[in-house]
């Protein structure tokens, strides 16, 4: 009775507060938006948005913003009373601890689950508005949004609402629930963070308490038919996570009930320490004249006046238990974890400073990413906390009494925040020192720490502070304000995705900086610089409107704020405000007239709609004969101090159609964004033939020109085509500046920024739905594997003879294909000239840096052929793996030209391009790689994994498949390449570092393959690179585990041997497969045919493995395992079909492991194993043969022994 | 220096009318402002404090205008509101000094005598380093004056400073105020009538909104003298004499009641004649005996 009354008055009095209609409308109107997004998305061709699985995701968002108004109703209803002063009046009622904190329990969590109920809701309307099309909705089905608000929503809620209540009630406090919702949030990006760095993605599951990451992780292996039907069920690791969640729940408020007391609120009592209170009074003491001391005003005074309240701020925040104490051990973690940050599939990278910088800091805009989205809303935290100290203590009429400006108030915290976040910096650069030192590295690079942390990260924090300030200065309702500030961020992080681009509407964006060793940063810095500049401009302007608004006195109107606004609206206030409104003018203008005027601003739409454009325009030119690009030759030259870059070329053209040309179509850089010609700097001009033309199309935004040639190209003869090409940086856009030329570290392709001939397929749109929208026909993604018209296409086009002379500073390395024949310098600079003696793909970049040169050489054993040089184009501290490569190299060229023959060209040349990722990418004879490859240290000990080693063998194979075998550029193409280059790696591996290191490379290669879609085409139609590059090897290899490795070897070289030449009709999938299927022994058939022309799955379970010793002193090893096969279609529909084949099985003792084939069926059964020594692990298809793309290993587990 | 209020009134928005056409002529010194509660005391403080807009009238103090003048009235100003908390964490010393920043103490040396002066002069000197969150009723109250006192201000207002303080807290505060100069306008509002009759000079009263009673706290009692009866009754006799009787205030004395009425001759009745003090007074005050009211009830009878 007495907790009915305490529920019943608690969410009464919570549930007439305006807040809570706040709460309701915000959840409400968040829910219908993302859900519009969803049908937004839908219309691209996304899932459905009504689907299971978006609904999820969509409470799941509303669930994160959510917990933020479920701090303010579990700390109100948990923490009211101490705070209002209530409690004696409560606490000495008759009312029992259980009657109270559970009434008040009960209240907030139903309170809660009503505001959740506004997400179904909001969702719903959004489907059914009028106007939503038919197709982007599947069938309503209420138990979709019933189960995700009980899964999901309720059971999120349970947890939350329990921990709030908790520390609010045990704190009496409420604003510590808003920590504890920091918390929850912490713990699900640790459970994130666990998963992906241990590959324990069920642990993550069941950890995370607000489904944030497991959602996320859950529709990433879906298929989209399981997006569009399946329910979120109360089942498996969901299920584990309710009940975990609940259980602690559970724990945490019988504690509560256990520590809370209906007692005074102590403050200073802990640990023991008491302060004695009471003063020992000197009545009579002498009367104590007061010194008079003449106050000042003058700006020492407001200096001093700012100072003081800024150290007093600092002091509060850092000593509270949300300050330095949480924040320290978080730099420190991250400096302990470094190790598994600097890493890179198991291998460690050199922890050069520039890596860890890009570790240590986050923009604020873009998706948030563990742990850094935590500083935001800490940054809200404390910024509530300093605006509203005065009052939540009481002693703010004393304070708003004194002769401080309100400006003062203001800055003075804003300081005092500022100096925690200059902490903050400074944990984290000792965190990178600290991270560093623990891997042996002691190059730190200070200056960089300084200028990327104190510099760009914390003016990025300061300015969002800055905003957290005003709007708890304007808002003036403590929760409230919370509220509207996280809106804020969310709004900052998410605005590309609500349709808003334009950098100069999201505040505090900037295009983003970037830092590479080579690079250092580019042409990133100056458009940072003027985006802040403006956006510190607008800070200053809400820091005027919140000292304006700052709330002094006990008048709280409105009217009455703005009337004193008004009064306090000084000449120098005036004169601020004006200054901050010239500067956004100013500025604005400024970057307005770079994104805008000198380059085109245009959103993705707009952008999507140009390729469309391109295409509907001249589509119709598509087939018509063009000659055949044969040779190209450039003279370039950079020019890095102004980074610009003049490129003069000579393109030979030969008709090798049957009839006569009379037009040339030439795809020049565009002026408008498409799809690839992005850069509107590069300006083609002065295009000439060696015979008479007239241009008779121009159209430059397109970039589509049509030539009539006065005497028509008749068969067989040969054009020249003139050209002059020159990029000169205009200014900045959106997305920063144009890197292709910088001060170092120039990078630029011939496919960006030359023109080609003929209309451009790789400018039209891809995705299927895009081109609906757009009014474009359907298309495959690529020709069809059936299309004989596209057998004559060669993936990357035909080769070309191409020759150039590089011009660059005199302190650079210019790079380009070829031998270099000569290098000279003349004046200032400096040239390199190089000429390819075999014919190279028409894809090429042209690079410029401060590189240095490592230079080796392979001779062929068999003396077959001439000697080859090995170039190492490299930043000069990226030395660790030079002769690793080396070694790679000349092992690859080895391996290759004994198996297949020689090697086409007389160099190779590996070029660390000046980006900061991976990025390792082949062209003939080339090796482009990022800086994180460069910084790859694979130990050299026996356990040691030596990815380089492979990928650049790997790299080399290019020069056999892909070069010599040249695929047709038809689905499954990359099967020929890059599928065989990394076969091929795999064998060099195994030849040169043995079978461990093969095993090594093959684990390397499955984590990096996990958990996606299985709706795929099969193999031998696949068109994207995870096929390409991981399923394919996987197949490969685990045929040749069945059919023998010498079966597999005689196959490829039959099929190099049949199409070496490179000539029409080339090679597809079939004709790989075709050879694969004479070598493979009837009885694999249909495993061949598993594996390479259906999407077939195979999962086994091992359910025990149990061991006893015979009479004979042998093992008998008993396996109870589970089978099952399954055929899944590109839409996801799965077919079980029957398994009856020879699955490896696998018994592990000291020494050689008993493997063994085994015929196994479908479903449960029982295998018998006879072992000579004592087992300790076992496991059907151990090595993961066939089911190499399991998320779960429940293959294999340890034996257990009978007695 | 002289305060002067001329016709100050505010209306809240929820229509309570807290000052009704206020004015008052404050001299140097310690001025009591009594009045019962929700009385508009505080609401008068406020304003005169800089933290609340009077809807009309106007104050000044010497040449300031304190309701327009706010940032040059806080510079001479000290406010000990009616209920204050404090940081708990930090201690006595610490955000005296901080408060004495704020005040406009710039010079270093000369902020840390003050300081010490004012925690010594306060009693908190032994205890200075202990964090408030420790202190008991009246020593936080003492913190507050000695924020108050800081700077030397003009204006001092002082908000029910000795509600809820111990007698022996009281009188240690009392002789805090009363030792502040008097150069400044000292403003105490309490309803403790002994507050104002053993330090004030200059008194008023207020109820609703109004000044009833503008006077010195002598010659209000003298104003008195001969007009108040005092009778000891059994307490259920009181519903019938105060029927016939203009009874000021019962009090209760040794479980019998003591009646005060006012007349101007003997009531007879078994009531003797009493020395008047300060308390009657202010009954008289408030049930229009004495001061505004009585003049315009004798206005509204004649008119």
């Amino acid at each position: 009775m007495k907790l009915w009354e305490v529920f019943r008055f608690e969410l009464a009095y919570q549930a007439r507060s305006v807040r809570t209609g706040l709460y309701f409308a915000v959840l409400f109107l968040v829910a219908y938006l993302l859900t519009r997004n969803s049908i937004a998305d839908s219309r691209n061709g996304g899932t459905l948005a009504n689907s299971p699985s978006v609904i999820a995701l969509a409470t799941v968002i509303c669930n994160v913003l959510w917990l933020l108004m479920a701090s303010a109703v579990a700390g109100e209803a948990a923490a009211r009373d101490a705070q209002t002063r209530m409690h004696p009046l409560l606490y000495t009622t008759p009312i029992g601890k259980a009657a109270y904190l559970g009434g008040r329990f009960l209240a907030a969590l139903a309170l809660n689950a009503l505001i959740l109920l506004m997400a179904p809701a909001g969702m719903l309307l959004a489907v059914l508005a009028p106007r939503v099309e038919p197709e982007v909705l599947g069938p309503f089905r209420p138990t979709a949004y019933v189960s995700a608000y009980m899964v999901i929503a309720l059971s999120t809620a349970c947890a939350a609402t329990a921990i709030q209540f908790s520390l609010a009630a045990l704190s009496r406090r409420s604003v510590t629930s808003y920590l504890g919702g920091v918390l929850l949030c912490l713990l699900s990006f640790a459970a994130g963070a666990v998963a992906n760095l241990l590959h324990l993605s069920t642990l993550g599951k069941l950890l995370d308490p607000i489904h944030l990451f497991s959602n996320g992780l859950v529709a990433r292996g879906w298929t989209p038919i399981e997006k569009d039907t399946r329910l979120i069920a109360l089942e498996g690791p969901v299920l584990a996570n309710a009940l975990l969640w609940v259980g602690i729940a559970t724990g945490v408020l019988v504690f509560t009930h256990r520590r809370f007391r209906f007692a005074h609120p102590s403050v200073e009592r802990r640990r023991g320490v008491r302060h004695d209170a009471v003063a020992t009074v000197s009545v009579g003491a002498a009367p104590v004249s007061l010194p008079r001391v003449q106050p000042t005003f003058g700006l020492m005074t407001r200096v001093l006046q700012t100072l003081g309240i800024a150290w007093t701020s600092f002091r509060a925040i850092a000593k509270s238990s949300a300050g330095l104490v949480l924040l320290a051990p978080i730099a420190l973690l991250v400096g302990l974890l470094m190790p598994e940050f600097m890493n890179l599939g198991g291998v460690r990278l050199i922890p050069r400073t520039a890596q860890v910088v890009d570790l240590l800091t986050a923009p604020l805009a873009g998706s948030p990413q563990f742990p850094w989205a935590l500083i935001p809303l800490l940054i809200i935290y404390y910024a509530g906390e300093l605006v509203w100290r005065e009052r939540d203590a009481g002693l703010n009429e004393i304070a708003d009494a004194t002769p401080a400006p309100e400006w003062v108030f203001f800055l003075g915290k804003f300081l005092g925040l500022s100096f925690v976040l200059v902490v903050w910096m400074a944990l984290l650069a000792m965190a990178g020192v600290l991270g560093q030192m623990r891997m042996g590295y002691f190059g730190f690079e200070l200056g960089l720490y300084l200028r990327t942390l104190f510099g760009l990260q914390l003016i990025e924090y300061l300015l969002f502070a800055l905003l957290v300030f005003a709007v708890h200065a304007v808002v003036n309702q403590k929760q409230v304000g919370y509220l509207v500030a996280v809106l804020a961020y969310g709004f900052i992080a998410f605005a590309p995705r609500l349709g808003i681009e334009h950098r100069l509407l999201i505040y505090a964006s900037d295009p983003g900086w970037t830092y590479t060793d080579i690079r250092g940063f580019g042409a990133s810095l100056g458009p940072w610089v003027w985006f802040k500049l403006y956006w510190a401009a607008w800070a200053l302007l809400l820091a005027v409107a919140a000292t304006l608004l700052w709330a002094r006195g006990t008048e709280r109107s409105a009217p009455a704020r703005l009337r004193s606004a008004r009064a306090r609206f000084t000449r120098p206030a005036a004169a601020v405000a004006a200054t901050a409104v010239t500067l956004i003018v100013s500025a604005g203008g400024f970057i307005f007239y770079n994104t805008n005027v000198l380059h085109a601003y245009v959103t993705d739409a707009e952008r999507m709609s140009h390729s469309a454009e391109y295409e509907t325009r001249y589509k119709r030119y598509s087939g018509i004969p063009q000659p055949r690009l044969t040779a190209t030759t450039l003279r370039v030259e950079i020019y890095p101090d102004r980074r610009a870059a003049e490129v003069h070329g000579v393109y030979r053209l030969v008709n090798d159609s049957a009839v006569a040309i009379e037009s040339i179509h030439l795809a020049t850089s565009a002026q408008v964004d498409t799809k690839l010609a992005k850069s509107a700097q590069v300006d083609t001009k002065a295009i000439s033939f060696d015979r008479g033309s007239a241009r008779v199309l121009d159209d430059e935004e397109l970039g589509y020109r049509i030539y009539h040639l006065e005497q028509p190209l008749r068969p067989g003869e040969t054009l020249q085509l003139t050209f002059d090409v020159s990029f000169e940086p205009h200014g900045f856009g959106n997305d920063g500046a144009d890197a292709s030329v910088v001060a170092s570290g120039t990078y630029f392709t011939n496919v960006n920024w030359l023109p080609a001939i003929g209309y451009q397929r790789n400018r039209e749109l891809n995705d299927p739905a895009v081109r609906r929208r757009y009014g474009l026909a359907a298309r495959p993604y690529v020709p069809s594997l059936d299309d004989a018209q596209a057998r004559r296409i060669r993936v990357g086009g035909d080769p070309i003879d191409f020759e150039a002379i590089v011009g660059t500073s005199v302190d650079q390395i210019a790079v380009a294909p070829g031998v270099l024949r000569r290098t000279w310098t003349e004046g200032e600079r400096r040239y390199f000239h190089y000429v390819t003696e075999v014919p190279v793909n028409n894809q090429y970049g042209v690079f410029s840096a401060g590189y240095a040169l490592h230079e080796a050489q392979w001779q062929p054993s068999t003396g077959s052929g001439p000697a080859v040089a090995i170039q190492i184009f490299h930043d000069p501290r990226h030395a660790v793996s030079l002769t690793r490569m080396v070694r790679a190299v000349r092992a690859s060229l080895s391996y290759h030209t004994e198996r297949f023959g020689p090697y086409p060209h007389n160099y190779i040349k590996l070029i660390e391009n000046p980006t900061r990722g991976v990025g390792v990418h082949t062209e003939a004879a080339t090796v482009e790689y990022g800086e994180r490859f460069s910084l790859m240290n694979p130990g050299d000990g026996p356990q040691d994994q030596d990815p380089v080693f492979a990928v650049v063998a790997h790299g080399v194979a290019r020069g056999w498949w892909g070069m010599q075998v040249a695929p047709a550029a038809v689905e499954g193409s990359g099967l020929l390449d890059r599928t065989l280059e990394t076969y091929s790696a795999m064998r060099v591996v195994e030849e040169t570092l043995g079978p461990e290191q093969l095993e090594r490379y093959l684990h390397f290669m499955r984590v990096e393959g996990e958990a996606r879609s299985r709706a795929v085409p099969p193999l031998l139609r696949a068109t994207n690179s995870f096929a390409f590059s991981r399923r394919g090897p996987f197949a490969l290899y685990a045929l040749r585990e069945y059919i023998g490795k010498e079966q597999v070897d005689d196959a490829l070289q039959r099929l190099f041997e049949k199409y070496r030449s490179g000539t029409p009709p080339l090679p597809t999938s079939r004709e790989l497969y075709r050879e694969l299927q004479a070598v493979t022994p009837d009885e694999f058939r249909s495993l061949l045919h598993d594996l390479f022309e259906v999407n077939a799955y195979w999962e086994f379970e091992l359910e025990q493995a149990t061991a006893e010793q015979t009479a004979a002193g042998l093992w008998q090893v008993t396996l109870d395992v589970r089978a099952r096969k399954v055929v899944v279609d590109e839409s996801g529909v799965e077919t079980e079909a029957p398994l009856d084949a020879w699955i490896e099985v696998g018994v592990f003792h000291e020494g050689e492991p008993y493997l063994q084939k085994h015929r196994i069926r479908s479903g449960k059964q029982t295998i018998v194993v006879t072992a000579p020594q004592k087992p300790t692990r076992a496991g059907i298809d151990p090595r993961h043969l066939l089911s190499a793309l399991r998320e779960v290993d429940g293959n294999s587990k340890a034996v257990r022994i009978k007695e | 220096m002289e305060l002067c209020l001329r016709d100050v009134s505010k209306t809240y928005a929820n229509g309570v009318r807290a000052l009704d056409s206020v004015s008052l002529t404050i001299p140097a010194g310690m001025y009591g402002l009594l009045g019962p509660n929700g009385a508009g005391k505080s609401t008068l403080m406020r304003i005169l404090a800089t933290l609340q807009e009077a809807d009309s009238g106007s104050a000044t103090l010497g040449e300031l205008d304190v309701l327009h003048q706010k940032v040059e009235v806080r510079k001479t100003l000290g406010y000990l509101p009616q209920e204050f908390g404090v940081y708990p964490k930090v201690n006595a010393e610490q955000l005296l000094e901080h408060f004495a920043v704020l005040k406009g103490m710039a010079e270093r040396r000369a902020r840390k005598g003050v300081v010490e002066a004012l925690l010594r002069k306060t009693n908190l000197w032994e205890v200075r380093n202990q964090k408030l969150g420790g202190y008991s009723g009246g020593m936080r109250q003492r913190f507050g004056v000695a924020v108050a006192l800081l700077g030397d201000p003009k204006l001092l207002i002082v908000d029910e400073p000795t509600a809820g303080l111990d007698p022996a807290e009281r009188v240690r505060f009392l002789n805090l105020l009363s030792e502040l100069g008097e150069s400044s306008v000292v403003l105490l509002s309490t309803h403790i009538i002994e507050d104002v009759s053993e330090l004030c000079t200059r008194m008023a009263i207020i109820d609703g909104g109004q000044i009833l009673l503008e006077t010195e706290p002598e010659r209000a009692v003298d104003e008195l003298r001969g007009r108040i009866w005092r009778r000891v009754i059994g307490r259920e006799a009181l519903a019938a004499l105060a029927r016939e009787h203009a009874v000021i205030s019962t009090k209760l004395l040794a479980g019998r009641t003591v009646v005060h009425v006012h007349s101007h001759v003997s009531p007879g009745d078994g009531f003797e004649p009493t020395e008047p003090d300060l308390e009657d007074a202010y009954f008289c005050t408030l049930a229009g005996h004495l001061g505004r009211r009585r003049e315009r009830q004798a206005s509204g009878a004649t008119p």
